[in-house]
């Protein structure tokens, strides 16, 4: 970020220490390569190059990490937003780090599709770690060719959070229909109460989850899915109509919204100022502890019977660099990761309420709201992941201009599409 | 002065002068001028940092012309470069005039106010987005007065944002113009403005035609900054805003790192690099040129 603000001198001094990293780096590779043979499985150094920013997910990697026996592991956590931009420089360069944490579905096979990520198939098939997960996991994590080339450890669901003690205190329910939801929303706005959540200030990108609902909701995940990969147009008027749609929800939204992130956003509903939060389920750890077992969801009512239900449930995971020295090391250590055990540590130990990809996984000791969500993406009929994750990095770009300005000017809306499909062509054209 | 006592001066040179002196300019050549005219060549394809570039010709910059983030983007900048100069530059110069004489704490409010600049833009930034928070400072305060018609979402709202953004720039830049100044102004000849006092000039045309022209030297240098800081912010915009809300609060060198890191058009996101060059060059050779011109 600060590239701007370099001196000469600053520059001098990083290019030192990156020469200073790359001896240094090149010491651990002799190191280890000579004295590999130690652990049980013996596949030298790896570097595992994290993503996963939040205090409690990244310390449970660390204790992973730590308890793996296979070889040296060298853990590089880097900031969310820092690692998106790095990701493609990590991949390219000759010394890759040999496994990556990142996101199944579109945006890892874009990376496969550049020939930058290594074949992990042989982990699903056999009697390997990944072969008992889920058929819809296995092709979010398969490149064109149908090879696999991620490897899923957990997944979280998207739904309506709210407080049971509020809506107690409110003396409301939880909607089962659309014009329950919009009677509902009435009913708390009438108390006083903002009744939709939401924080797109420095995380605009959450614009995108009404959106995404809204187009299951009336054009069905199929339909979406197409949308995301430029087989229609964002002016058309599919898109209009789930448009419509939201512009109803407007004068629902906190006041706020535009200002908060989308962890402060959930400061006024643990404080009964807004009601509901539409949101991934990494949601509850932005709570306080003693407020996590009042959490409950629902999932966005059912707008149109006649379109199939679909939940949105982003994958996360880990891949392997094709351009490491250590694909042997990279495949073991993955294996690892994916293992049932790793993940139950995994999950404990982070405390989110994120869901395992293993069927391995004794999940009886998982919070209510856990189990709960548990049943709402097996009961779905369709699984989507997150606009970014269906598409792309740089098309969600155009989402979040697209819709924070419709957020904040509904009316306009026939201009904003328009200047949507515009952008989402240069993005797809370049 | 003839050539050959020159050259017996250079060659007086010790070997190890020239040693200290090649090293940082081969550094300097690979580390800064190397990449710096890669940018230019970059400037001519489409890259997206994977693949091979593909070379398209000037089509970046009839792209560049055609895209509304762009123009806003360039429009920010000049509203940037004249707001952020200009108040930091005015703010600065009424401060040094006002702590160039002595009085009470004088010293603690010049460190006072010079105190921002020791805090990177970065964190100031995050300062100020927590001054600027809906339920923040700045909303409590006009609450307190009784001016609540004026309570804003001052980073959400683009009426305001590019404007709360600046604000919070100034705030740290002011003291650092203040402090060239006053160094400006104890150079300054003290008995050419008791003179022009004793012929009856007021404290305005003393200031105006007797310091102001002592500190041409100091001007250049604090226009120079100035330009240059303002063609180059990026970060206390990014710790803000991030360009938001939907781009209303873009500078190009946000939405330059937005295409080169974000979206990955690395040839597109040196076509803007190339322009704040161009930019940069043309304000800095316009401005030393009329320097020159009125020195002569």
């Amino acid at each position: 970020m600060s590239e701007t603000t370099l001196t000469r001198r600053q520059l001098l001094a990083g290019g030192m220490t990156l020469g200073a990293a790359g001896l240094l780096a090149a010491c651990v590779g002799t190191t280890s390569g000579g004295g590999g043979g130690g652990g049980s499985a013996g596949t030298g150094a790896v570097t595992l190059q994290n993503s996963i920013q939040d205090a409690d997910p990244k310390a449970a990697l660390e204790a992973l990490v730590k308890a793996y026996q296979g070889g040296d592991v060298t853990l590089n956590s880097v900031a969310t937003e820092q690692f998106r931009a790095q990701l493609t420089n990590y991949l390219r360069s000759g010394d890759s780090p040999e496994v990556l944490s990142w996101y199944a579905g579109s945006v890892a096979r874009a990376y496969a599709d550049e020939g930058l990520l290594l074949d992990v198939s042989s982990l699903w098939e056999g009697d390997g770690p990944c072969a008992g997960f889920s058929d819809a996991l296995r092709s979010l994590s398969s490149d064109a060719s149908g090879a696999q080339i991620f490897v899923p450890t957990n997944y979280y669901w998207w739904s309506v959070f709210y407080k049971r003690s509020a809506f107690e205190k409110w003396g409301v329910e939880p909607p089962t229909t659309w014009d329950e939801f919009h009677a509902l929303c009435e009913n708390l706005s009438g108390q006083g109460v903002a009744p939709l959540a939401n924080g797109l200030s420095s995380t605009p990108w959450m614009a995108s989850g009404w959106f995404d609902y809204l187009d299951l909701r009336l054009n069905g995940a199929q339909y979406h899915r197409e949308l995301l990969a430029g087989e229609h147009a964002f002016n058309d008027p599919e898109v209009v109509a789930v448009m419509e749609e939201y512009k109803r929800l407007v004068p629902y939204f906190d006041k706020n919204a535009a200002s908060y992130t989308a962890q402060e956003a959930a400061t006024p509903v643990a404080q009964d100022a807004t009601a509901m939060y539409l949101v991934g389920a990494f949601v509850s750890g932005y709570f306080p502890e003693d407020q996590r077992d009042d959490l409950d969801f629902f999932s966005v009512p059912v707008i149109d019977d006649a379109v199939p239900t679909a939940e949105e449930a982003p994958t996360d995971g880990f891949f392997a660099a094709a351009r490491s020295d250590n694909h042997e090391g990279a495949l073991d250590l993955l294996a690892y990761l994916a293992s049932a055990d790793a993940q139950q540590q995994f999950i404990e130990r982070s405390r989110s309420s994120n869901l395992p990809t293993s069927p391995d996984v004794d999940t009886s000791a998982f919070s209510p709201l856990v189990q709960k969500g548990i049943a709402l993406l097996n009961d779905t009929e369709e699984i989507t992941q997150f606009f970014n994750r269906d598409s792309s990095d740089a098309l969600q770009a155009t989402a979040d201009t697209a819709l924070t300005k419709f957020l904040a000017d509904p009316d306009s809306l026939t201009s904003i599409l328009d200047e949507w499909q515009t952008a989402a062509e240069g993005v797809r054209g370049s | 002065m003839s050539a050959p006592p020159t050259r017996r001066r250079l060659a007086r040179v010790p070997l190890l002068v020239w040693v200290f002196l090649l090293v940082p300019l081969a550094a300097e050549l690979f580390w800064v001028f190397w990449p710096a005219a890669n940018s230019f060549s970059l400037a001519l394809t489409r890259w997206d940092g994977i693949g091979l570039a593909e070379p398209v010709g000037l089509q970046n910059f009839r792209d560049l012309a055609d895209d509304p983030i762009f123009l806003t983007a360039l429009r920010n900048n000049v509203i940037w470069v004249v707001g952020f100069g200009g108040l930091s530059v005015v703010g600065g110069l009424a401060l040094a005039v006002t702590l160039n004489r002595p009085g009470p704490f004088v010293g603690l409010y010049r460190s006072a106010i010079y105190l921002p600049m020791v805090v990177s833009l970065a964190v100031s930034g995050l300062f100020w987005r927590v001054m600027y928070a809906p339920e923040g400072p700045v909303n409590a305060a006009l609450g307190a007065l009784g001016l609540e018609s004026l309570e804003r979402q001052w980073l959400a709202d683009p009426a305001v944002a590019l404007g709360a953004v600046l604000v919070a720039a100034v705030w740290r830049q002011v003291g650092y113009i203040m402090v060239l100044y006053l160094a400006g102004l104890k150079g300054t000849d003290g008995s050419l403005e008791e003179a022009a006092a004793v012929d009856g000039a007021n404290a305005w045309q003393r200031f105006w035609r007797i310091v102001m022209p002592q500190l041409r030297g100091v001007s250049t240098v604090v226009f120079a900054v100035t330009v240059i800081d303002s063609l180059r912010t990026f970060d206390i915009v990014w710790a803000m805003t991030r360009g938001g809300p939907y781009n209303e609060t873009q500078l190009l060198s946000t939405y330059m790192f937005q295409q080169a890191f974000t979206t990955g058009n690395l040839g597109y996101a040196s076509a803007i690099a190339v322009v704040i060059f161009a930019l940069a060059i043309g304000f800095i050779i316009t401005y030393l040129a009329r320097q020159a011109r009125t020195e002569d």
